[in-house]
């Protein structure tokens, strides 16, 4: 396999009176969708902005494409949309996308060409000639996200790409996403929704604090994190369940979600126990699976409550 | 080289848009023409061809002198102007004239459309014009203070040059004589002289140095202000990943730059357009060409154009990079502020040493004022215009504006480069330092 599309190794980046990434070593290797998870304030967009070369790290090195020339020299092969979205807003939006794509280095001609084809395949053909600021902002995000695709980089990294979009947009999203996978790019995106990550990635890590708290494929990770998991779906009576839920013999953990739980057993625990029990108290259950754990219980074991706490981050936004 | 290149483009295309530089560019041109053209319009009434009726009560045929006289006078200097005057003589013996004068009276002062062939004035010549030179005029026009010298002149002319006639002095001598002294005025200083009529290096020293003063002002703030845009629309990010910092800086400087200089260029051509086409204004707007000339237009020598351009630019980018780096530090245009009066302050400096250096062109000042690159772009074309300068004085001044130039837009690049993503509170000059020492 050839060297890996990004690798982090050992980076500390700190900021005045904190340490925003502290010693964190990822590997991105060529091809597939990679996850970086972590709740607000966990250093996912400094991390970014270090791999981009927007920022320099205080200790460590970072290498693209095994290069270690820095992002700006190999931008031609990068596409880059950052947590903070930002368009000259009196520009048209098709002179927008030329003036972007030119910045990465291909001709004008060439980048009006690309720039109508992906406005036609956004949907946003009729608002070329209008001005960035009479688009609506899913629209705006929109024609950012084709900035930064424009000249076909290998490698697509995307700070919280699906924030702030509607589910529809969300989704054209999504698909573009997985086919520029499909079609062999590499595409890195941070996220705090699990559920978006989980059936996305194929690879993930997640950080919190600025350290690395646990990586690998999807599979692995919740293979590793272990133990037995049970999801819940009540309709009635989920009263009586409590005291059986709450028995520490019998559940490690649960995460409630009022009409529905997912809960890790016990060790040793049997789920089969647990369903005789939830049966004869006269509990009305609509779901009872035995299933893998969801990255967001794990994301939640290994984080912590604490994590969710976003530390104080003066001056640069995290 | 080409991404620079497309920021100077965006830059350019975008600022020259806005209807705000449209207004500007065309209202300026409009401004000096209505400036040109109001008060001359305003002081000469009709400057068109009068209809003077000469009533000749004089036996010598002074009328018909005075007519040729007054027939000779053109509304303009151009060769195929119209006559001034269109003159009709009465003669009229003795007793008569005061009738002829008084039904000459009754057909003057008409609007034109109403009466073509109303008379615009009554000139009454008798033989005792010729000894005691009183004229008396009758006309519509006798307000316009400067037709009525007009006439005076012409007048006196004939007057002198039938008495001198009399005497038995030749006609040939007398019109030479009665030619009128031309002052020609030179500039010296220390002795020297500059080649350069007065009114002129004081017009062109002065034009010059509030050009400049005006567009590294007025562009030098769009430069911090738009790079202020550019923080708070978070374009700078994207922006970042694929540019340096001194392309940015660069790209932005010589963009804005460049849409200042072609409307400069605009503003320009308009005023020499204005000053070399006034005649052909002045017959549009109906007017002599004289009355125009009160307008002073500069001139330029070529080494002098290249000389002012030359340091324009140098001084322009040397300013719009420190403008930038302003710019990057801040947040708000507000916060701008602070560090850009101190700009601001040295350039009023670089401005007002143009006046005290129009007295003084080859004093002390100016020599040192033109080695400081800040203030070299003022004062240089300033002395070129006035003094002659030793080329190895130019070839310093230009190589240090240059050194402080690269050093500047270095100095400003270190800035920019972590300045730009600085959002939140305003740096201390110790940080700034480190900014750059980074």
């Amino acid at each position: 396999m050839s060297s890996p599309t990004v690798s982090v190794d050992a980076v500390i980046k700190r900021f005045a009176g904190h340490t925003a990434v502290n010693r964190l070593s990822l590997e991105v290797s060529p091809g597939g969708i990679f996850g970086l998870l972590g709740p607000n304030g966990a250093g996912k967009s400094t991390t970014i902005r270090l791999i981009m070369g927007i920022l320099e790290p205080d200790e460590g090195t970072i290498s693209l494409f095994g290069s270690r020339e820095g992002s700006r020299k190999l931008s031609a092969r990068i596409g880059y949309l950052p947590e903070e979205r930002g368009l000259y807003k009196k520009m048209k939006v098709l002179d927008h996308l030329i003036f972007l794509g030119e910045t990465k280095g291909i001709s004008r001609s060439d980048a009006r060409k690309r720039a109508h084809a992906w406005l036609e395949r956004l949907g946003l053909s009729d608002w070329a000639l209008k001005k960035v600021e009479d688009l609506s902002k899913g629209m705006q995000q929109k024609v950012q996200f084709a900035g930064a695709l424009l000249h076909d980089p290998e490698l697509v990294i995307l700070d919280e790409p699906f924030s702030g979009l509607d589910p529809v947009n969300a989704q054209g999203m999504k698909d573009i996403v997985v086919e520029l996978a499909a079609a062999g790019r590499t595409v890195l995106f941070s996220t705090h929704v699990m559920e978006q990550a989980e059936r996305m990635c194929d690879r993930i890590a997640i950080i919190a604090r600025g350290e690395k708290v646990v990586s690998g494929t999807v599979a692995q990770v919740k293979a590793d994190f272990g133990g037995r998991h049970v999801a819940l779906g009540f309709t009635h009576d989920k009263q009586r369940a409590e005291k059986i839920l709450a028995d520490r013999s019998l559940v490690a953990s649960m995460d409630d979600y009022g009409a529905s739980a997912e809960l890790q057993m016990a060790e040793g625990a049997d789920p089969e126990q647990l369903l005789a029990l939830l049966v004869r108290e006269g509990v009305g259950l609509r779901r009872f699976e035995i299933v893998e754990p969801s990255l967001n219980a794990i994301f939640i074991a290994k984080v912590g409550a604490t994590a969710a706490t976003a530390v104080a981050n003066p001056g640069v936004a995290a | 080289m080409n991404k620079i290149l497309a920021v100077v483009r965006r830059e350019f295309v975008e600022r020259v848009r806005t209807r705000a530089f449209l207004i500007s560019t065309i209202m300026l041109p409009v401004f000096i023409v209505l400036m040109t053209v109001l008060p001359a319009l305003m002081m000469s009434g009709s400057e068109h061809t009068s209809r003077i009726a000469v009533v000749d009560g004089s036996t010598g045929g002074l009328g018909a002198k005075v007519s040729r006289a007054l027939l000779g006078e053109k509304l303009t200097d151009a060769p195929d102007a119209q006559a001034r005057y269109s003159v009709q003589v009465f003669p009229a013996s003795g007793g008569q004239v005061a009738d002829v004068r008084d039904s000459l009276i009754a057909k003057t002062g008409f609007s034109r459309r109403g009466h073509a062939d109303a008379w615009n004035g009554v000139l009454v010549l008798t033989d005792e014009s010729l000894q005691d030179g009183k004229v008396p005029y009758y006309g519509d026009d006798v307000g316009a203070t400067q037709s009525m010298s007009k006439i005076q002149r012409t007048l006196s002319q004939v007057l002198a040059t039938v008495r001198l006639g009399k005497s038995g002095v030749d006609p040939g001598v007398v019109v030479h004589a009665m030619a009128p002294a031309d002052l020609q005025t030179t500039k010296v200083s220390d002795g020297k002289l500059t080649g350069q009529s007065g009114e002129e290096s004081f017009a062109v020293a002065y034009f010059m140095g509030f050009i400049l003063y005006l567009s590294i002002l007025i562009y030098g703030q769009q430069t911090m202000t738009s790079v202020i845009e550019e923080k708070t629309s978070r374009i700078m990010e994207v922006l970042a990943s694929s540019l340096t910092p001194f392309q940015m800086l660069l790209g932005k400087v010589l963009g804005v730059g460049s849409a200042g200089l072609a409307q400069m260029a605009i503003w320009g051509g308009s005023v020499f357009v204005v000053g070399s086409q006034r005649a052909h204004l002045a017959s549009l707007f109906g007017m002599s060409s004289d009355a125009m000339q009160g307008f002073p237009v500069p001139t330029m020598a070529p080494d002098l154009l290249v000389v002012f351009l030359l340091y324009f630019m140098l001084g322009f980018l040397l300013y719009g990079a420190l403008y930038a780096a302003i710019g990057a530090m801040c947040n708000t245009i507000q916060e701008t502020q602070q560090y850009a009066v101190f700009i601001t302050i040295v350039i009023m400096i670089g401005f007002f040493a143009v006046f005290s250096l129009i007295k003084d062109p080859t004093g002390d000042l100016g020599r040192t004022m033109s080695f400081i690159p800040f203030f070299a772009p003022f004062v240089m074309p300033v002395r070129w215009s006035m003094t002659s300068v030793p080329p190895m004085e130019l070839a310093l001044s230009l190589g240090l504006m240059v050194a402080t130039l690269l050093a500047c837009v270095w100095l400003a690049g270190r800035i920019y480069r972590t300045g730009i993503l600085m959002y939140g509170k305003k740096p201390s000059w110790k940080e700034v330092l480190r900014w750059i020492r980074a």
